[in-house]
């Protein structure tokens, strides 16, 4: 196969941008180059096509574009990532809306959508997902067609068990606290047919929708209390960084939270407009 | 034709005969008939010569008489003999003329004979004989015999025409005796002939009839035997014929009956049929025998096929569950083999454990067999396992086993257990209890289905540990295909983590790179001790770095403003960021000023790590603050004083402006910059000194002062000194147009912000005159710098 030797250049990665951008209203133009170009590549291996056959395919194809733009997101996520983001959000952010009426919570690029649940779990054993009114969007049909469903793999996903355990059970900063909540009170698990099924009073609650954070701003008629937008922004460039970070600004209440990925930070111009609450953004 | 070859034979033979013999009869009497008008007719004709010669002879006679040749006396003569018939009614004679003209005749006088057979007479050329003719007369023509003679006396013809009917009136009388002779002679021997053959006939349409009905395979009446002739006979053999038919016939009903013991004796040694029968009798006894051996061999291996294909479909279904595929199989097995209770076993071998495990039970209820799981070689199931033989008892002890229903508790009479193998591999035990013996091929059947058993035991065991591999590795397959891609994409989050990161931290030392090549920067630990320090900070506060680490930040505050610094890191330490300006004592010291930000440094949790001091080095400006501000604070003092003055001062204006005004009039003003160009000189300095304005402005006063030409060095210490912003004061004499001035020049250097020269003001005063007046100009020169710097 030619195609797994060929790297893709430069001018490859521009032609595939500009082919997507002309028929359809997706725009990687700001995307990180490198990231993209890994994508391409694996696309052009995945579907053993060169570059010309897979542009030409964009271009009469609607059905396989969104196949393949859905191939360039990555969608990586589990319940209770990063547990110490989430003893943050128990202890520190959270606890800020507790005197709050409603809370709106934002989570953009929601993927499977585990980030949803875990924040619905942890607000109710907080007592608080009553109050919350719960979005959720991501640029993909398909994951969110299954953060819709809340089914995940088991055994897989066994470490998610392990977070559960870490986030709800346990208190870092207490270790003898240990609050013993069973996990048939959110998710059925069935080891046979090897799922985590999340409680329908769960999956009813989100409003999910596509929703595409280059083009579209905010889709909803709200302002947040917290956005979560974890492990995206480190496939866009640094000005792309900023578009979205104006969008969250705008769209977050005053004092409102971002919350962003392990790794992502704001630098640059809207860094000022943000203080530091450990891991999370507030905004001045 | 046809209808004689249809004819009965006596018929037939009637008819011949009688036929025969009237065209026999008539025949003859023809014959007869003819022969007699031949004669009747000659005779006649003989007769009419005779009768002709003797009218010759009478003629002749008259001829002598009368005279030579016919005359009338001759036709009268011979008139009478001519007039009546000779023989019969109308053979009258006649004399013809040579040309046929009767010349006498008794009624056809003058007549003619007709020509043609005048000349038939002419051409025969002779002069007797006799000739037909045919007599044509009025009323009919009739055929007639002339005979005639020649007369050469009258040259005529004697004739004498007879007519042959009236000749042969009298043969005719004979011919009809003749033909009744000839009917009655036909009849009577058709009367004997029919008389002969009518027994015959009779026997004949007998015998003719049962050939024919024999023939139609009917057996017919036997015949009357009337005579021994050969029809007798033959009669008497039909008869034979029928009665052995008869009993041929009966022994084939017989047999057709199935009554094969039927008494036949055949009707002799070669009798075909009767033998043939005989053979077929025994034949088909023979037959019979085998078939109902077969019939039997057949329900057998029916038997066996039904019930091998029926378990082959038992086999087939279910065969994904082996209890329900156990379950049907001993419960039709028990049904199909009409015994009473059966069990089937399978062989487990489970961690080197060998024992077989009750699998399933038809109306099972052994006391044994409460125990479900039996080890190799225990009791007879166990045994059978091991020797992997069937064992088929028909004594079975009587607490061995019993079969329950209703009515009570049985033993029952034969027990059958068979080994399940498949090449000599052992897949489990089936046994089974009957009232009935069991019969061989009952045994043999029951070890042919557990061979199918064993086989399908094992493609089950296969199959489901098969499926269960195929489910696994295909579960396996898209959990890796899954697992592949998740992975892909945590490789991708990774990656572009990195690559965010590394572009942070490329930023991010850029920043640190800016900030240490410019700004003082130093962290510290919640406890407000200095952990690090860049070379700036060392720099300003004139600290090593390892003077520096370890050393209380608020130990370099100023004490006046350490309170005020306390306050500020205690709300750095809640997380606050902190923008101020720290007033420092540096080493021996140095005043310093820090315009500082203090950052505290979280970790995820939002634990504090450690506080960042960035700050820029202010001590300049701050020091220029300082200064600006005591400046201020003068320059307001002054303000105020101004404006207490500004009264005075306007009070004083207009004595200011005459003093000014005075000062331009009475001193020597000029404006020296800091290179020494001279850019302006008032009118009294070109009064006084008498040196014209172009001559001075624009000129370096290095290059026109007396000093600075005669005493270069004293000029330059001078000249220094007002660089240096310290006053000069010089007097010297000149002569203007003959008159020795006296002129002391006060060289006022004026200082810009800086510190810098920033101009020379010069006021000279003619001091010739008003040496006295100095001290009063010295104040205004004062009180006009302090205004020139504003």
């Amino acid at each position: 196969m030619p195609s797994q030797r060929m790297q893709v250049t430069d001018q490859d990665l521009q032609y595939f941008i500009n082919t997507i951008k002309s028929v359809s209203k997706y725009d990687f133009s700001e995307y990180s180059e490198k990231s993209l170009k890994r994508r391409l590549q694996k696309i052009l291996e995945d579907y053993n096509l060169d570059l010309t056959s897979l542009l030409t395919s964009l271009r009469l194809d609607k059905d396989f574009l969104e196949k393949v733009v859905k191939e360039v997101t990555v969608n990586t996520t589990e319940l209770f990532r990063d547990p110490p983001v989430w003893h943050l959000l128990r202890s520190r952010i959270l606890p800020r809306f507790k005197n709050n009426k409603t809370i709106n919570i934002w989570h953009a690029g929601c993927s499977t959508g585990q980030e949803v649940y875990s924040m619905m779990i942890l607000l109710n054993e907080m007592d608080m997902l009553d109050k919350a009114k719960i979005f959720a969007t991501d640029l993909n049909s398909d994951v969110l067609e299954a953060a819709k469903q809340g089914v995940y793999k088991y055994r897989f996903n066994l470490g998610y068990l392990d977070n559960f355990d870490k986030v709800i059970k346990q208190n870092p900063l207490n270790f003898e606290e240990y609050n013993d909540v069973p996990y048939e009170k959110y998710f059925d698990i069935d080891k046979v047919r090897d799922t985590i099924t999340m409680k329908k009073f769960l999956t009813e609650r989100p409003i999910f929708r596509k929703h595409d954070l280059v083009v579209d701003g905010n889709i909803f008629f709200a302002k947040f209390d917290l956005i979560l937008c974890r492990n995206v922004i480190i496939y866009f460039n640094y000005s792309l960084q900023n578009k979205v970070f104006e969008l969250f600004h705008n769209n977050l209440y005053p004092k409102g939270l971002l919350l962003l990925g392990m790794h992502e930070t704001i630098l640059g111009p809207w860094a000022s407009r943000f203080e530091r609450l450990g891991q999370a953004y507030i905004k001045k | 034709m046809k209808a004689f070859a249809n004819m009965k034979l006596a018929q037939r033979i009637q008819l011949t005969i009688i036929t025969l013999m009237v065209v026999l009869f008539a025949f003859a009497g023809l014959t007869l008939n003819y022969f007699s008008r031949t004669r009747t007719i000659s005779n006649a004709i003989k007769e009419a010569n005779t009768y002709i010669d003797r009218l010759i002879d009478i003629t002749t006679l008259i001829e002598q008489k009368t005279g030579k040749g016919l005359s009338s006396n001759d036709l009268f003569e011979l008139k009478p003999y001519f007039a009546k018939p000779a023989f019969n009614r109308t053979d009258y004679p006649a004399i013809i003329s040579k040309n046929g003209e009767y010349l006498l005749h008794a009624t056809r006088q003058g007549a003619r004979l007709p020509l043609k057979t005048v000349q038939e007479i002419k051409t025969l050329k002779s002069n007797e004989g006799y000739l037909n003719y045919l007599d044509i007369t009025d009323d009919n023509t009739e055929e007639r015999i002339l005979v005639y003679k020649y007369f050469k006396p009258y040259n005529a013809y004697f004739t004498i025409s007879i007519s042959p009917t009236e000749v042969l009136e009298q043969v005719k009388t004979n011919r009809r005796v003749m033909i009744i002779i000839v009917i009655l002679a036909s009849l009577i021997s058709a009367l004997v002939v029919s008389l002969l053959l009518k027994p015959i006939a009779k026997q004949l349409a007998h015998l003719s009839v049962r050939l024919k009905q024999l023939a139609l395979g009917e057996i017919p009446t036997k015949v009357k035997i009337t005579d021994k002739s050969e029809l007798g006979n033959l009669s008497e053999s039909l008869n034979g014929l029928i009665d052995g038919l008869k009993s041929t016939s009966e022994f084939a009903r017989q047999i057709e009956q199935n009554k094969l013991d039927f008494e036949f004796k055949p009707l002799s040694k070669n009798d075909q049929l009767g033998m043939a029968l005989l053979q077929m009798r025994e034949s088909l006894k023979r037959a019979q025998q085998e078939e109902a051996k077969r019939k039997e061999e057949d329900n057998i291996r029916s038997w066996i096929n039904t019930g091998l294909a029926k378990f082959g479909d038992i086999l087939r279904q279910n065969n994904n569950n082996l209890n329900l595929l156990a379950d049907s199989v001993i419960q039709n097995l028990v049904n199909y083999l009409d015994a009473n209770q059966g069990g089937i076993f399978m062989f487990k071998d489970y961690e080197s454990e060998k024992y077989l495990e009750l699998l399933s039970a038809f109306a099972y209820n052994r006391k044994k067999f409460l125990q479900k799981t039996i080890m190799l070689g225990e009791g007879l199931v166990g045994t059978c396992a091991v020797e992997k033989q069937t064992i088929y008892l028909k004594e079975i002890p009587s607490d061995y086993i019993a079969i329950t229903s209703g009515l009570g508790e049985a033993t029952p009479t034969s027990l059958l257990i068979v080994p399940l193998k498949l090449e000599d591999e052992i897949f489990g035990v089936i046994e089974i209890a009957s009232f009935n013996e069991f019969a061989p091929y009952q045994i043999e059947f029951v070890e042919k289905v557990s061979e199918s058993i064993a086989a399908t035991l094992n493609s089950v065991k296969n199959n489901i540990r098969t499926r269960e591999l195929l489910e696994q590795s295909q579960q396996q397959r898209e959990e890796m295909a899954a697992q592949e891609e998740e992975m892909r994409q945590n490789m991708e989050e990774m990656q572009a983590t990195q690559e965010e990161m590394q572009r942070k931290n490329l930023e991010l030392e850029i920043i640190t790179s800016a900030i240490n090549q410019s700004l003082v920067s130093c962290s510290l630990n919640d406890d407000g001790y200095i952990i690090d320090s860049n070379i700036v900070m060392q720099e300003m506060t004139g600290y090593s770095k390892i003077e520096l680490e370890g050393k209380l930040l608020e130990s370099l505050i100023d004490e006046t403003q350490r309170e005020e610094f306390s306050k500020l890191w205690k709300s750095v330490l809640n997380g606050q960021s902190i923008n101020t300006t720290l007033h420092l004592k540096g080493n021996n010291d140095r005043e310093l000023y820090l315009l500082a930000t203090l950052t505290p440094g979280f970790d995820p949790m939002g634990l504090l790590i450690k506080i960042f001091l960035v700050g820029h080095d202010i001590t300049e400006s701050k020091k220029l603050e300082l200064m600006t501000q005591q400046q201020a604070k003068e320059i307001e003092k002054n303000i105020k004083r101004i404006k207490e003055e500004q009264e005075i001062s306007s009070q004083r204006q207009r004595e200011m402006e005459t003093l000014l005004k005075a000062l331009d009039q009475n001193c020597l003003v000029s404006i020296i910059e800091p290179d020494g160009l001279i850019t302006y000189i008032n009118n009294k300095n070109v009064e006084v000194l008498g040196d014209k304005k172009s001559d001075i402005e624009n000129h370096y006063l290095q290059d026109i002062d007396y000093t600075a030409k005669n005493k270069p060095k004293e000029f330059e210490r001078f000249w220094k000194s007002l660089h240096k912003g310290i006053k000069q004061t010089r007097e010297f004499s000149l002569n203007v147009k003959g008159e020795i001035r006296w002129v002391l020049e006060n060289y006022t250097p004026i200082m810009d912000e800086a510190g810098n020269l920033y101009k020379i003001i010069n006021i000279a005063l003619d001091i010739t005159e008003n040496k006295r007046k100095e001290q009063e100009l010295n104040g205004v020169i004062e009180q006009l710098k302090q205004q020139l710097k504003k």
